[in-house]
């Protein structure tokens, strides 16, 4: 047991002292920040307007204004921001300018500058060749021709050099559509307030079951980050555990240490000792954010600023706590193991790769669950040890399963670490002692068998 | 049996690995209070042989017995082991590493800092204490691990090549604290492939050579048991005598002179004749005890 706490107690102080661990801690939630919230930020960053023409082949040309406007104005519902926005459109519109001309529901968008061209007596191919010129000449990125049947059945095509851009592509498609629709209303004579009062979108709001607590946008992003801290800290601490064990295999100390201490108690002591620095850098970085919640956000919020933290259950905090551990003790067990078989630390990376692989499959089964908390696919991956550190945590912050999912789910993921404990200790004992060269399968083998 | 009769006993040790048999048969027995060589070339079983003693890895076959016990995790604390192939941990302050050492021999706090104290001082690193290990050159590395090995006062210390990568002046010192602990009547083995070293420092030896025992016993009466069928030899021509493998078995060559061996039933009267038929000067010709490398030759040339 002395001699268990000393490896427990070396691993843990030696780490702890690294300008690594202090760096880490200081810069992490930085880096955690960075890049789950802002991939989202990234992808939102518009890069200019898209300039579209139009050619109306329409009697009279009577559909372009409408899907001029119709393009130059958001969707119905889009973003919660444009929505809000729209209410009070509405609002006046009824109340202030009773039958003016209707107005296209929506907000500006400024990301499209739409142009007429006409053709003038001119064909269609002559107009067309006309535009592909500016669209090479990069004066245009694209035309639409609306067809003369355009209000029975007729195709629209979409000219433009990146037709790839599903984005632009489906939001145009979509807003044609609907100034064809409000078209067609009108021809059917239905007064326009009633095509307000029939197209006006149902209020919804997002309401924790449990809590009884408004839900942002930023729940999501908590829930990212969840997924997030567990993975990244998996990956790093597992990391760790590979470079201690190839150390002490490659500079041969692992011979001393065998000739005083079992390989098991040696192995297990690694392992927790490291866990312990993790556990460390979670405490710290929790009381740094007990403080920022306690004294930064409330004068925030007093300033005035629509700051909010997402309401957390503390029973949350034993869930993270359980199943950080599992996802911890899973990987460094296994990263142990490959540590123990190869004989540098480039060979331990590349052997390695599956291990990671594993648990980017994990993280990335976090977005299905996100969407559908109920589905069966969400039940098998936050069951299946390798995955469910990362999707079972996510699944609780978004919704809560039944208590026995959560304690089954906890019961197969630590009889799985005792099992690869129980491998990784008969490998590590001889193929720390194996040098010169990377052990082979049937070898590895072997060596579970011999007792 | 009493503690006091041997420290370590083998009796009819085995392993293999797969195919290869490592240690084949192998029975010794270690008296305390002396030094112990386990000789052979590289590849012979030396390390196999430790690791079964140090607990490392067990026998297949046969039994270990140390201080009249069969082997457990807490004698394994008597035992002071040096490996040959050894380490430390680059980033580590020596302190902390031989602190780390004594923890995991249940030597700790003061007991542990005074021993650390003393051996720093005389192995004369006191000044490297606070230092860590990657700024040690490697033979002052060596000390370190041979303090690790020693700090905790062991009945039994084992040495696998101790003497390998230190410079003379080094490989001096530490021959002084080997015996220096024999006097204090600590008993140790010693392995090694350098025979003049064994020659110089051991009591009792055992020879090994791919995989079973060759012969041993105290290096005293093997020596006299060889008998003087060695020539210390300074002579001009006469080279294709010494080539005749009825007469000499091995020629061992030094500065100004060489060391021959007779083959057995071959003395060195007619040695002497068939030289000096042969036209060569000598200078000398001298009866001398073999040496433990010719022991070594003969012994196994006689087992082929």
């Amino acid at each position: 047991m002395t001699k268990f706490l000393a490896v427990v107690k070396r691993e843990y102080l030696t780490r702890v002292r690294t300008k690594m661990f202090i760096v880490f801690t200081i810069l992490g939630p930085l880096m955690i920040f960075l890049f789950t919230v802002g991939p989202a930020l990234i992808a939102g960053i518009k890069t200019g307007a898209t300039r579209v023409a139009i050619i109306d082949r329409t009697e009279g040309e009577k559909m372009y204004g409408r899907v001029r406007d119709s393009i130059l104005k958001k969707d119905d519902g889009e973003g919660v921001a444009a929505q809000q926005q729209k209410q009070q459109q509405n609002a006046n519109a009824a109340t202030e300018m009773p039958g003016a001309r209707r107005v296209p529901a929506g907000t500006a968008d400024a990301s499209y500058v739409v142009e007429q061209a006409s053709l003038g007596g001119r064909s269609v191919e002559e107009v067309s060749g006309e535009l592909n010129e500016k669209v090479r000449r990069n004066e245009l990125d694209g035309y639409v021709i609306l067809p003369p049947d355009i209000l029975q059945d007729g195709e629209v095509k979409f000219y433009a050099r990146n037709v790839g851009d599903m984005f632009t592509r489906g939001q145009l498609r979509d807003r044609i559509s609907r100034a064809v629709r409000d078209q067609r209303m009108d021809e059917e004579k239905i007064p326009a307030d009633l095509i307000d009062r029939i197209n006006k979108p149902v209020n919804m709001t997002a309401i924790n079951s449990e809590s009884g607590k408004q839900e942002s946008e930023g729940s999501f992003f908590f829930v990212l980050i969840v997924g997030f801290l567990i993975y990244i800290m998996i990956i790093m601490y597992g990391q760790v555990i590979l470079a201690a064990v190839v150390e002490e295999k490659e500079t041969r100390i692992a011979e001393m240490l065998f000739s005083s201490v079992r390989s098991f108690p040696l192995l297990l002591g690694k392992l927790i000792g490291v866990s312990l620095v993790a556990l460390t850098q979670f405490v710290i970085w929790g009381l740094a954010f007990g403080a920022v919640a306690v004294w930064v956000i409330p004068q925030l919020a007093q300033s005035g600023a629509n700051v909010s933290l997402p309401s957390v259950p503390p029973v949350f905090f034993l869930y993270f706590f359980l199943f950080f551990l599992l996802g911890y003790f899973v990987y460094a067990t296994l990263y142990a193991l490959v540590g123990s078989v190869v004989t540098t630390t480039q060979e331990g990376g590349q052997l390695a790769m599956p291990i990671l692989f594993m648990l980017i499959i994990g993280f990335y089964f976090a977005f299905p669950v996100i969407r559908s908390p109920n589905s069966s696919l969400t039940f098998w991956v936050s069951m299946f040890p390798f995955f469910s550190p990362i999707t079972m945590i996510v699944r609780i912050v978004t919704q809560t399963p039944p208590l026995w999912q959560i304690l089954l789910s906890l019961v197969i993921g630590y009889g799985t670490v005792v099992l690869l404990m129980w491998l990784a200790a008969r490998i590590y004992r001889t193929g720390m002692l194996m040098y010169g060269k990377r052990a082979t399968i049937p070898e590895i083998l072997r060596w579970i068998r011999q007792t | 049996m009493s503690e006091n009769a041997y420290t370590l006993t083998l009796s009819g040790v085995t392993k293999s690995f797969d195919e290869f048999t490592a240690v084949d048969d192998l029975s010794l027995r270690v008296r305390p209070g002396r030094i112990f060589g386990l000789i052979g070339p590289n590849g012979a079983g030396k390390t196999t042989t430790i690791r079964m003693i140090v607990n490392i890895t067990a026998p297949d076959e046969g039994r270990i017995e140390l201080f009249g016990h069969e082997m457990t995790t807490e004698l394994q604390d008597r035992i002071g082991y040096l490996p040959e192939e050894r380490g430390l941990y680059k980033k580590m302050k020596v302190i902390d590493q031989l602190r780390f050492f004594g923890e995991l021999k249940n030597v700790k706090g003061k007991r542990a800092d005074e021993a650390i104290d003393r051996w720093l001082e005389r192995v004369k690193l006191t000044e490297w204490k606070t230092k860590k290990a990657m700024e040690l050159s490697k033979g002052m590395q060596q000390k370190i691990q041979f303090i690790a090995a020693v700090m905790h006062d062991p009945d039994l210390m084992i040495l696998d090549e101790p003497f390998s990568g230190l410079d003379p002046v080094a490989q001096e010192l530490l021959k002084e604290v080997v015996l220096e602990l024999k006097a204090e009547g600590k008993t140790i083995i010693f392995s090694t492939h350098q025979m003049e070293m064994a020659e110089r420092i051991c009591d009792d030896i055992c020879m090994i050579n791919k995989s079973r025992k060759v012969l041993d016993g105290s290096l005293r009466q093997i020596k006299s048991s060889f008998g003087r069928n060695a020539v210390a030899l300074r002579a001009e021509g006469g080279e294709a005598v010494l080539e005749d493998k009825s007469l000499v078995v091995n020629v061992e060559r030094h500065s100004d002179e060489v060391e021959v061996l007779l083959a057995q039933g071959a003395d060195a009267q007619s040695l002497l004749r068939r030289l000096l038929e042969a036209g060569a000067k000598v200078g000398k010709f001298e009866l001398v005890e073999p040496s433990l490398n010719d022991i070594f030759i003969a012994k196994v040339e006689e087992s082929e």
